[in-house]
C-alpha cells in the first residue's frame, strides 16, 4: 500500500519530466538524423540553456518562460556557429572525425564555463505553485515544462512537415545529394538543423532549470538520458524521441516506490543494452 | 547553337583519376545520347558536370557561361537539372513531396501549377500516389518519379542517367515516347545509357565515352551503322 502511495506521487512527476528529456533527446536525435553526427557538446548546451534562464531570470527579471525566447535563439545561433566553425569540415569524414569534433567543442564550454561559473550550484529562485492530482502534489513549473515540451514538439513537427525549410532538412536527411541536385543549399540547411538541435538541447536545459539545481556540468547527465532516449524512439526520429522520453520519465517514476534511486541508471542503461541488443532500430523505428 | 558544352573535362575520386579528357556539346532542342560500356566514366562526368564533383581541368559552359566551379544547387536554379542514376528518389517522403522538392529552384516555383498538371498527365500514376511514400513505389513507378521531379524542375536541359536501367521494355519505351514530347516542346536533352542500341534509336545525335575519353561522336543514324560501334556496343 505505501509502495502505490509513493507510486502515485512519483510517477506523474515523472511522466512531467519526460516530455522535457524527450525534447532534448529531440535535438539530438534530429541532428544524428539529418546528418549522422553524434553531438557531444549536447550535455553542455542543456547546461549553457538552464544558465541562459537563470542570468535572464537575476540580471533582467525576466520570466523564465519569456526568457525561452531568447535562450531558444541563443541556441539556435551557437548551434549554427559550432556546426560552421567544427562540424563542416568533418562532415563526410568517418565518425570518429565528428565524434572528436563535438567532443572538443564540449570540452571548450565545460572548461571556459568552469572558469567563469565554477562548478558550485545555481539555482532559479522561481515558483509557479503547485496542485493536487489525488494524492500527488505536481509542481506548477514540472507542469509548464511539460506543456513547454509538448508545444516544441508539435512545433517541430510542423516545421518539418509544413513548411519549405523543413522539407528541405528532411530531402536533405533523406538524400544529401539529390537534394542539392535539386536546388536545395544543402549546407545551409545542414547548419540550420545543427541550430535546430541545439535549440531545443538549450530550451530542455532553460525549462529543467525552473525546477532542479545546476551547473555547468549538469548538462552530461541528460545528454546521457539523450542517448538512451534515442535509442528507444529511435535515432533520427523526433517524435519517437518524445515518446521515448515518456517511457525514460515513468520508469524513473516508478523505480523510487520499489528500489532505491541509485537503482535508476541501472535500470535505464540496462533497457539501453537490451535495446541495442534485441531491437536496435529502436522501439518505433530508426530513420532507415 | 550549344546550350552545353563540356571541354576537356577531368576529373576523379581521390586519387583515382575516372575522366581524361572528355569533350561533348548539346544542341539546344535535340535529345543527345551518352553511350559507353560499364564503368567507362559516364556516371562520373554528369556528377562532375552538375557540381557534385569538381572539375580538375577542362571546362563546362552553360548558355555560354563558365559553370564549371559552381555547386550543384546554382546549377539547378540555371535550368540544368539531372536525373540522377538509381532514381535518388527522398524515398521517406511523399510522391507529391517529391514533386515539390523537384520544384525547389528559383525557377521552377512559379511555375509550379502548370508542371505538375504536365507529369501527372504524363505519368497518371503518380497522381493516385501522390500520398504515398516513394520508397513504397515500384521499380518502373520510381523511375516515372524521377523523371517527373526533375521536369518538376523545369529545366532547359534534362540529363537522364540510365533510364532504361533494370525497367522492363515496355516501361522504357513509354518512358523514351515521354522524352520525345518533351523534345518537341523544346527541351534539350541528353541521355546517358548502356543500352546502346535503343539510346541510339531514339537519339538526335550521339557520343561515344570510353576509358574516360570521348571516343567517337556524330548524328545517332551514323552512329548505329558505324562498325566498331556495331562491333563493341551492340554486339553485331
Amino acid at each position: 500500500m505505501q509502495q502505490i502511495n509513493i507510486l502515485l506521487a512519483s510517477l506523474p512527476d515523472g511522466i512531467l519530466l519526460g516530455f522535457v528529456y524527450g525534447l532534448a533527446a529531440m535535438g539530438l536525435t534530429l541532428i544524428w538524423g539529418v546528418m549522422n553526427v553524434i553531438n557531444l557538446s549536447h550535455g553542455p548546451i542543456i547546461a549553457l540553456g538552464m544558465f541562459g534562464t537563470f542570468f535572464l531570470f537575476t540580471r533582467l527579471n525576466l520570466n523564465p518562460y519569456a526568457g525561452l525566447i531568447p535562450v531558444a535563439i541563443m541556441g539556435l545561433l551557437l548551434g549554427v556557429l559550432i556546426y560552421v566553425i567544427a562540424v563542416h569540415r568533418v562532415i563526410n569524414a568517418p565518425h570518429l572525425s565528428s565524434l572528436l569534433a563535438t567532443f572538443s567543442v564540449n570540452m571548450i564550454i565545460i572548461g571556459l564555463g568552469t572558469a567563469v561559473l565554477t562548478t558550485s550550484p545555481y539555482n532559479v529562485d522561481f515558483s509557479a505553485g503547485s496542485f493536487k492530482l489525488g494524492s500527488a502534489t505536481l509542481l506548477g513549473t514540472r507542469l509548464i515544462a511539460a506543456l513547454v515540451a509538448m508545444l516544441f514538439t508539435g512545433g517541430l513537427y510542423l516545421f518539418l512537415y509544413r513548411t519549405r525549410p523543413g522539407k528541405f532538412i528532411r530531402a536533405v536527411a533523406n538524400n544529401r545529394s539529390a537534394a542539392e541536385l535539386m536546388g536545395v543549399p544543402s549546407t545551409r540547411i545542414l547548419a540550420l538543423s545543427f541550430g535546430l538541435g541545439t535549440m531545443l538541447a538549450a530550451v530542455s536545459g532553460a525549462l529543467i532549470a525552473t525546477f532542479f539545481p545546476f551547473n555547468i556540468l549538469s548538462g552530461g547527465s541528460y545528454e546521457l538520458k539523450s542517448f538512451v532516449i534515442g535509442v528507444l524512439g529511435g535515432l533520427g526520429n523526433p517524435i519517437g524521441a518524445l515518446f521515448g522520453g515518456l517511457i525514460l520519465g515513468m520508469i524513473e517514476g516508478i523505480i523510487p516506490a520499489f528500489l532505491e534511486q541509485s537503482w535508476v541508471p541501472v535500470i535505464e542503461f540496462g533497457l539501453f543494452v537490451l535495446i541495442l541488443l534485441v531491437r536496435p532500430s529502436g522501439l518505433f523505428g530508426a530513420k532507415k | 547553337m550549344a546550350i552545353l558544352e563540356i571541354k576537356e573535362v577531368t576529373s576523379g575520386y581521390g586519387d583515382v583519376q575516372i575522366l581524361w579528357g572528355s569533350t561533348l556539346s548539346l544542341e539546344k532542342g535535340k535529345l543527345t545520347c551518352l553511350v559507353g560500356g560499364n564503368g567507362v566514366g559516364k556516371t562520373t562526368l554528369l556528377r562532375t558536370v552538375m557540381g557534385l564533383l569538381r572539375p580538375w581541368s577542362g571546362t563546362i559552359l552553360f548558355e555560354g557561361r563558365d559553370v564549371s566551379k559552381l555547386p550543384a544547387y546554382a546549377k539547378a536554379d540555371m535550368g540544368l537539372v539531372l536525373v540522377p542514376e538509381g532514381r535518388q528518389l527522398f524515398t521517406d517522403m511523399s510522391v507529391y513531396e517529391n514533386l515539390e522538392m523537384g520544384a525547389t529552384n528559383q525557377r521552377a516555383r512559379p511555375n509550379f501549377a502548370k508542371n505538375i498538371e504536365r507529369v501527372y498527365e504524363m505519368f497518371p500514376r503518380l497522381k493516385e500516389r501522390g500520398g504515398q511514400k516513394a520508397g513504397t513505389l515500384s521499380g518502373g513507378e520510381q523511375q516515372m518519379l524521377a523523371v517527373a521531379r526533375g521536369i518538376m524542375a523545369d529545366p532547359t536541359v534534362l540529363i537522364i542517367d540510365e533510364l532504361s536501367l533494370g525497367l522492363a521494355p515496355v516501361l522504357v519505351l513509354q518512358l523514351f515516347e515521354s522524352l520525345k514530347l518533351l523534345r518537341e516542346e523544346g527541351m534539350t536533352l541528353l541521355l546517358v545509357e548502356q543500352n546502346v542500341q535503343l539510346a541510339l534509336a531514339i537519339s538526335d545525335y550521339g557520343f561515344v565515352l570510353a576509358e574516360g575519353k570521348t571516343e567517337l561522336e556524330g548524328p545517332a543514324r551514323q552512329l548505329i551503322k558505324n562498325k566498331h560501334v556495331r562491333a563493341a556496343y551492340l554486339g553485331l
